[in-house]
C-alpha cells in the first residue's frame, strides 16, 4: 500500500487502543506548600510569602522569589485576606467532556492588594450575571472538621456583604 | 566568503485535517520529510548533518517519544534529538547548531496526531499545577483558563468582544485561499458573536479546532544556502517562558514581548512596525492574535483590535496577519503550530503562496505560544534579502 491507498472511513483503519500508565503519581506539596496548607486547615488563614527586594507578595506562600531568585523564609510569611478583589473571572459553561454544565461554574483570580500575585479559586453565593471585576469578595472556608489541608478547604469566595 | 547565516532551503508539509486515520504518525512525518528533502534537492542519508523533532510525550501517547523518530526522517544512526516544545523552539536549536559551526544542514520536524488522543482535555488538565490549580478544574473544561486571560486582556487593553470576533471570522475566511487548511468557513463577525459563550467572554468560534499534520523545514548555513534559488533567511529567533502560576501572570503576553526582543536584536530590527511586512502569530484563541501583535510591537497596546475592525490585518491591509488562516482556519497543530507559522512566512517570502500571495513580502515574523495553561512563546524573523 502507498499514499494512493488511503482509507476513507475512520472506522476502517486497523489500530490498537492503548492507555498511558501514568495515573498514579504523588505530587508533594513541598516545604512552602506544607506551611500553606497546614495554616489553611488549622488556622483558617491564607498564607503568603513576601519578597522585600521585589515588593511582591506571593499567594500561596513559596520557598523562593520567581523575580529575584531569593530564598523566602518564615520571616517573609504574610497572612492575606480573607477579603480580596476579583481581578478576572470566567463563567465556565462546559465540562471537560464537552458537555454543557447545568449552571455555569465561576472561576476567578482574586487579588489581595496591589502588591500581591493573583490567587486562583472559585466564586460562590453569587449569580453569574452579578459578577464583575473589582468586586470585593471573601473566602468561605469549609468547617474545620471537614478540612483536609487542600486548596479546596476554601469552598469558594463570595461577595462581601455591604 | 564563509558565513554562519542560517536560511531555509527546503519545506515539506501534509495537509492539516481534523482526522487522518488513513496514515499513522510515522507515515505522516515521512510524507512531510520526503517533500522537504525533494524541495531542497538533498539526500537525508548523506547530506543532513542533524535532525530535530518537536514533540511532547503525552500528546504522542509514548514515553521517551524521541526514540521513535529517526527512521521516518532518514535519521537512523545520525545525530538526532527531540525538543519538548513548540516547533519554533526546535527551529531555535537548529539555528544554534548551524551558527555554532557544528552543522551545515539541519532538518526540523513538528507534527500533530492529536486526533488519536482520546482524552485530550485530561492531558491538558495534567499540565495544570497538581496541588494548587488542578483541583479547581475538577469539573471545568481546561480552556476556562483562556476565558480568565481573555477578560484580563480585554479590560487592560480596551479591546472589545466584537474586535476579537472579527479576528476569528477573518482567519477562517483567509483559510479558503490555503489549500492545506482544514477549517475554512464563510462566516462574519456576527456569526462568531452568536456562536455562544463557552468560557465568558470566550466564544465557541473563537477557539481553534484541533488538527493533524506534519511539517519539515530544512535549514542550512549561508554558504550552502547560496547555492539555492530562493533561500529565505532566518534573521533572528528568540524564546521565553513566563511564570507557570496562572494567577501570577500579566495580561499582555510578556513571553512574546521578551521573545520578540531577542529575535529583533539578532535580526537588527529597530522598528518592527516599519520593518516587518506581515506576521503569522499564534491564534489558538482569537484574542491571542491581538494580544500577541501588541506584544510583538506590531501594534500599540489596545490598538490591535481597532486594526482588526478596520480590516488592516487582512490580506490587503497594511499589516497582513495570518493570511494562511492561522490556527483558527488551518486547525491547531499542537507543537507544530509554530512551524506552521514559519512555513507560511517562508512560502510568502519565496513567492509560493498561491492565491494568498502578498505583494512586497520581504520581511515576515512567525510567533508561537504553547497553549493553555502555558506561558512559553517563541518568535522568528525571516527575510528574503533581495
Ligand atoms: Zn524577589
Amino acid at each position: 500500500m502507498g499514499f494512493t491507498d488511503r482509507f476513507q472511513k475512520t472506522t476502517e483503519p486497523r489500530h490498537r487502543l492503548g492507555a498511558m500508565e501514568a495515573d498514579h503519581y504523588i505530587y508533594s506539596a513541598g516545604i512552602a506548600g506544607e506551611k500553606f496548607f497546614t495554616a489553611l486547615r488549622d488556622r483558617g488563614i491564607i498564607l503568603a510569602s513576601h519578597c522585600k527586594a521585589c515588593a511582591i507578595t506571593y499567594v500561596p506562600s513559596r520557598l523562593f522569589c520567581e523575580r529575584c531568585f531569593a530564598e523566602l523564609t518564615d520571616s517573609d510569611d504574610r497572612e492575606v485576606g480573607p477579603e480580596g478583589e476579583v481581578a478576572t473571572f470566567t463563567l465556565v459553561r462546559q465540562d471537560s467532556a464537552g458537555n454543557a454544565l447545568p449552571e455555569p461554574e465561576i472561576l476567578a483570580v482574586i487579588r489581595f492588594g496591589h502588591e500581591t500575585t493573583g490567587f486562583l479559586h472559585k466564586l460562590g453565593e453569587v449569580s453569574p450575571e452579578k459578577v464583575e471585576t473589582g468586586m470585593k469578595v471573601e473566602a468561605v472556608l469549609k468547617p474545620q472538621e471537614e478540612r483536609e489541608a487542600r486548596i479546596t478547604d476554601i469552598a469558594y469566595f463570595r461577595p462581601v456583604k455591604k | 566568503m564563509s558565513n554562519r547565516d542560517v536560511a531555509v532551503i527546503g519545506v515539506g508539509y501534509t495537509t492539516f485535517q481534523a482526522l487522518t486515520p488513513d496514515v499513522n504518525w510515522k507515515e505522516m512525518m515521512f510524507e512531510a520529510a520526503s517533500e522537504a528533502y525533494e524541495d531542497a534537492g538533498l539526500d537525508p542519508r548523506k547530506d543532513v548533518d542533524s535532525f530535530i523533532t518537536c514533540a511532547e510525550d503525552f500528546w504522542e501517547g509514548f514515553s521517551i517519544f524521541d526514540e521513535f523518530t529517526p527512521d521516518q526522517l532518514g535519521a537512523v544512526l545520525r545525530p538526532m534529538h527531540t525538543v519538548s516544545g513548540d516547533g519554533l523552539q526546535g527551529l531555535a536549536s537548529a539555528y544554534m547548531l548551524i551558527r555554532s559551526g557544528l552543522c551545515d544542514i539541519v532538518a526540523v520536524e513538528a507534527h500533530s496526531k492529536i486526533s488519536e488522543l482520546l482524552t485530550f482535555e485530561g492531558v491538558v488538565k495534567l499540565s495544570f499545577d497538581p496541588v494548587y490549580e488542578a483541583p479547581l478544574f475538577e469539573t471545568a473544561h481546561p480552556y476556562a483558563a483562556a476565558g480568565l486571560e481573555m477578560r484580563s486582556y480585554l479590560e487592560a487593553s480596551g479591546t472589545t468582544e466584537e474586535q476579537c470576533a472579527a479576528v476569528a471570522a477573518q482567519h477562517k475566511r483567509n483559510a479558503f485561499s490555503n489549500p492545506i487548511a482544514g477549517f475554512a468557513a464563510r462566516i462574519e463577525t456576527d456569526d462568531v458573536l452568536d456562536s455562544g459563550y463557552l468560557f465568558d467572554p470566550l466564544k465557541k468560534l473563537e477557539i481553534a479546532p484541533r488538527a493533524d499534520g506534519s511539517i519539515v523545514i530544512v535549514l542550512a548555513s549561508g554558504d550552502v544556502a547560496r547555492r539555492y534559488a530562493k533561500p529565505v533567511y532566518l534573521e533572528g529567533i528568540g524564546w521565553s517562558s513566563d511564570s507557570p502560576w496562572i494567577a501570577s501572570r500579566g495580561s499582555d503576553a510578556p513571553y512574546a514581548a521578551r521573545a520578540a526582543e531577542q529575535a529583533y536584536r539578532k535580526a537588527s530590527i529597530a522598528n518592527p512596525q516599519k520593518e516587518i511586512d506581515f506576521a503569522e502569530v499564534d491564534d489558538q484563541f482569537a484574542f491571542k492574535t491581538l494580544q500577541h501583535l501588541e506584544a510583538l510591537g506590531l501594534a500599540r497596546p489596545g490598538e490591535a483590535g481597532h486594526l482588526a475592525e478596520e480590516g488592516a490585518l487582512g490580506r490587503n491591509g497594511h499589516l497582513p496577519v495570518n493570511v494562511s488562516g492561522g490556527s483558527l482556519g488551518c486547525g491547531h497543530l499542537m507543537e507544530a503550530s509554530g512551524l506552521a507559522k514559519a512555513l507560511e512566512v517562508t512560502l510568502q517570502l519565496r513567492g509560493e503562496a498561491g492565491k494568498r500571495q502578498l505583494s512586497n513580502a520581504r520581511v515576515g515574523v512567525a510567533q508561537s505560544w504553547r497553549g493553555v495553561p502555558h506561558g512559553t512563546g517563541a518568535v522568528a524573523v525571516f527575510s528574503r534579502r533581495d
